[in-house]
């Protein structure tokens, strides 16, 4: 098709006004008369709220409310399950919101974040997601799942006794990889306020401003004709900005003080205020035979969903479609499964649950060529999915699937080395 | 309380401010000026960086006291959409702007670099921008741009 | 000592929701009466440049300029619902539920159009370079700007609203068989690395990636795309980790959370091959995500290349790597008795 606007190098519109340091991100935009929000945050992994005392904070000069969970209407949010608290008075993770103090410098509402006195009855608390697994394991969220496995995703395709007959090597191994933060270099930040309409309106950073809305309007009681979440520039986001962080805590603040408020992390609340990468361990099992050609494979991926679902659902799903990577296996049994633990919860990144395969199974490709005395280049030649290739779900693959095209693009660049590329 | 001076952008200004502010909290907040943006407080990320006396500084480790006296080039100072400075001109150009969270600070070291040496080399490229964090460009275009407006600029 | 090895992965992603998640994206258009236009739509612009190619979708079909289009997003108050930005679903999602709204708002533009020049169809007419006239007959053409305005004297606005639908279905939850995503995007990037055994430091030294987009709609965006794709591979197979003790983070900062600099980060070389993908806009599939996956196998597999260990738990660290030298040669020594 020939076109003229679509694939040329079209300047973007938005790139003048980031070199003049003219965008407005959410940190640099503020109201006459504004509040500023500071959260208070769990310092224990899992612990329920038994007291809040926050005489202290509020005799400080300049503090204008310290608000809890029983000041929330519809205490919940969430992406697939609305399971996390806008304000915790049971904590499943450190970093849990709290409370939330508004005061007239950000100064004050730090300091007096400090007074809020909160009494915890701390939990025994779980770190290691197999362990979480295990029966006698704590259900962290019993009103959803009665285990803590909140997932499990089986694929099965061929035999897997026909196909380990057929293997004449086979290649074992463990892989495990960690939890890793956006860290997009903005960090959350919001300005709430009810306007000449008496709308509740919330600037931010955001992937998803129609979901924010949603979210906001379900926890106060809101209709969506009455919120409006507008989007200023976004400072990165990379699956971090997915699930709701301050927009909550910043608009109950406006509406309970009617005053705009301010909010804006740190980089250290930012750690605590958005998802992580699930750190998945990966048990693999693949065979060849001696011609390269592949003909089983058997994994399991437990993925760490942490203390809140977010899309673990959706991750761990992907992680197993995406497990044999782009090749042809004729007989795979894969189970995924997502955990909740009492680590910081696990969300959207980047690759979302398929990036963690690729150590997977692209290690044991190499571990299989080198154990056939084939290049890596050729066993991948070998197996690659084309059009009409059946992958582990029994999707036929059709259109455009040129990873034949990419290989063969990238092929001269293997032949520099020295080594057994 | 104190009174300091500061010459932003070639403008003079008489501040009252506590000795504690920070210079970037200063620029931001009494001054307007919000190009200069805080991305970790800590010195890490160069999204606050700014021009004093020749240098490029965090902004966020400076306290705004030190600053007394000082001449400072913050984002808003370089270019315009009529003039745009030839550093600012390659970044649209090249496409080294994505988010543009941390554009600001990069445009003020490449141009204090190329302010003090005019053709640098790419590993002086790389060097001068390396107290600069991005997430989203990987960098590869910041450092083209900067090499094009080093070629331009002459 | 300093050795240098290669290392080859390859990655394939299922972009969009899947599995049969409702994935609609929407888009209103309004063409005015001085022959620019406006598109609003919900999708966010996150920084990776959303908004120009949707200005470039709309320009391409109405024959105007991208700087001709105004897209304004993201605003629950004014732009309809598109859904997340995420899952590589964008420029594929958005782009069609734009090129839809765009097609519309052009149908009744053509229409009133072929009217007017007297031609019994709409096929007979088209939009190029500003102008709106009969394809064959240059005499017979105006400037847009005058179609939209006389056609407004007459009542009639060309203005559409107009959503897309990705196709994915639920996979068997007891097999797991099904068509979970569609369409898929794949890519493969060679990675060359210097390890020093001495330190168990890893320096990137080059990448080349090549990436499957079906249609690259602005190359520029497609190559930074890429280049920070493998940045955050990088970061990803050497240098981040959260480390956490009983649920608590000890490195919540940039000065111990590290992230690549421009220093850790090679010269890359970024292909597209482009094999259009029929339900795309103008062919185009999503990159966002597939550009960081296949960086941390190449670099992985590299570092076996240039030292013999392979290191199957991130980050590959300093201290990770001398540990697995560490346990090869005690391996080789244990042999060698």
């Amino acid at each position: 098709m020939n076109t003229n606007v679509v694939g040329s190098r079209v300047i973007r519109e938005d790139a003048w006004g980031k070199v003049f340091g003219q965008s407005k991100f959410p940190a640099d935009v503020n109201l006459p008369d504004q509040l500023y929000g500071v959260v208070v945050r769990s310092p224990y992994p899992h612990a329920r709220v038994r007291n809040i005392v926050t005489e202290k904070a509020l005799e400080l000069a300049g503090v204008v409310t310290v608000l809890t969970a029983k000041d929330v209407p519809h205490n919940s949010h969430g992406v697939l399950f609305r399971d996390q608290p806008v304000l915790a008075d049971y904590v499943r993770m450190v970093g849990d919101p709290v409370a939330v103090v508004g005061a007239e410098t950000m100064e004050i509402a730090r300091a007096a974040a400090k007074l809020v006195e909160i009494d915890y009855e701390v939990l025994p608390a779980v770190f290691d997601a197999e362990q979480a697994m295990l029966p006698e394991a704590l259900p962290l969220h019993p009103e959803l799942k009665p285990t803590n496995v909140l997932y499990h995703m089986p694929i099965r395709r061929g035999t897997m006794e026909d196909g380990w007959a057929l293997a004449d090597v086979v290649i074992e191994n463990e892989y495990n990889t960690q939890h890793v933060d956006h860290a997009f270099l903005q960090p959350e930040a919001v300005l709430a306020y009810v306007d000449e309409r008496g709308h509740m309106v919330v600037q931010t950073a955001t992937q998803y401003a129609h979901y924010d809305r949603g979210e906001i309007a379900h926890a106060l009681g809101l209709r969506f004709s009455q919120v409006q979440v507008k989007t200023l520039a976004v400072g990165g986001a990379f699956g971090g900005r997915e699930d709701i962080s301050l927009q909550i805590i910043a608009a109950l603040l406006a509406l309970t003080t009617l005053r705009p408020v301010k909010m804006e992390n740190t980089r250290e609340e930012s750690f605590y205020s958005h998802s992580k990468r699930h750190p998945m361990r990966m048990y693999y099992k693949t065979g060849a035979t001696k011609d390269g050609k592949l003909v089983a494979m058997e994994a399991k991926i437990v993925g760490d969903a942490g203390a809140y679902a977010s899309w673990s659902i959706n991750v761990l799903r992907k992680s197993a479609v995406h497990a044999t990577g782009p090749y042809v296996i004729p007989n795979v049994s894969i189970d995924s499964f997502a955990v909740f633990t009492n680590n910081p919860y696990a969300g959207a990144m980047r690759g979302f649950g398929a990036a963690q395969t690729v150590l997977a199974y692209e290690s044991q490709m190499d571990l299989l060529a080198k154990a056939l005395g084939i290049s890596a280049l050729e066993i991948r030649l070998l197996n690659h999915f084309k059009v009409g290739s059946t992958t582990a779900t029994g999707q036929v693959l059709t259109g455009s699937i040129p990873l034949d095209q990419c290989l063969a693009k990238i092929a001269p660049y293997l032949q520099k080395g020295d080594g057994i590329l | 309380m104190m009174d300091i001076k500061l010459m932003v952008n070639n403008k003079p200004y008489t501040l009252n401010i506590e000795p504690s502010e920070r210079l970037l909290d200063v620029l931001r907040t009494r001054l307007g000026l919000m190009g200069t943006k805080e991305g970790c407080g800590e010195g890490e990320c160069g999204a606050c960086t700014v021009i004093v006396d020749g240098k490029t500084v965090n902004s966020c480790l400076v306290l705004a006291a030190q600053a007394n006296g000082s001449e400072i080039t913050t984002i808003e100072g370089v270019g315009n959409r009529r003039k745009p400075h030839p550093v600012q001109k390659a970044f649209v150009e090249v496409g080294a702007v994505q988010c543009g969270f941390c554009t600001p600070g990069m445009v003020l070291s490449a141009k204090n670099l190329l302010d003090k040496k005019s053709k640098p080399s790419d590993d002086e490229i790389s060097v001068a921008m390396s107290g600069n964090l991005c997430r989203c460009t990987g960098y590869d275009k910041i450092l083209r741009a900067v090499k094009l407006a080093s070629q331009e600029g002459n | 000592m300093k050795k240098r090895g290669i290392g080859l992965g390859c990655a394939w992603y299922g972009t969009g929701y899947g599995n049969g998640f409702p994935d609609v994206s929407s888009a209103f258009v309004e063409i005015h009466d001085d022959g620019s236009a406006t598109v609003l739509t919900g999708a966010v612009d996150v920084g990776q440049g959303s908004n120009s190619i949707y200005a470039q979708i709309a320009a391409e079909e109405l024959g105007l300029q991208a700087q001709d289009i105004c897209v304004y997003s993201a605003d629950t108050d004014a732009t309809p619902d598109s859904g997340t930005t995420a899952a590589t679903r964008q420029t594929y999602n958005t782009g069609n539920a734009v090129l839809r709204a765009v097609r519309q708002a052009k149908v009744s533009l053509l229409d009133y159009a072929a009217h007017k020049f007297s031609c019994p169809t709409a096929e007979g007419i088209e939009l190029s370079g500003g102008y709106i006239g009969v394809k064959g007959d240059p005499s017979r053409r105006m400037p847009l700007a005058d179609m939209v305005f006389q056609a407004r004297l007459q009542g009639e606005r060309f203005i559409s609203a107009e959503s897309s639908t990705a196709r994915s279905t639920p996979v068997d939850p007891e097999t797991g068989q099904g068509a979970p995503y569609w369409p898929y995007a794949f890519g493969c990037q060679v990675a060359e690395v210097e390890v020093d055994t001495e330190t168990g430091l890893v320096h990137v030294l080059k990448v080349v990636a090549v990436h499957d987009v079906g249609k690259a709609l602005n190359p520029t965006q497609v190559e930074g795309q890429i280049a920070g794709g493998v940045a955050q591979g990088i970061g990803y197979a050497l240098l981040e980790e959260l480390e956490l003790h009983e649920g608590k983070i000890k490195n919540p900062a940039l000065s111990s959370y590290l992230i690549p600099t421009a220093l850790d980060v090679p010269n890359i070389e970024a292909f597209f091959v482009e094999e259009a993908e029929a339900t795309g806009p103008f062919g185009a599939k999503g990159l966002g995500e597939p550009a960081m996956l296949p960086t941390v196998a190449a670099v992985i597999n590299a570092i076996d290349d240039a030292v013999g260990v392979r290191i199957t738990s991130l980050p590959a660290t300093p201290e990770r790597i001398l540990q697995a030298l560490a346990d090869k040669k005690e391996e080789a020594n244990l042999k060698g008795e």
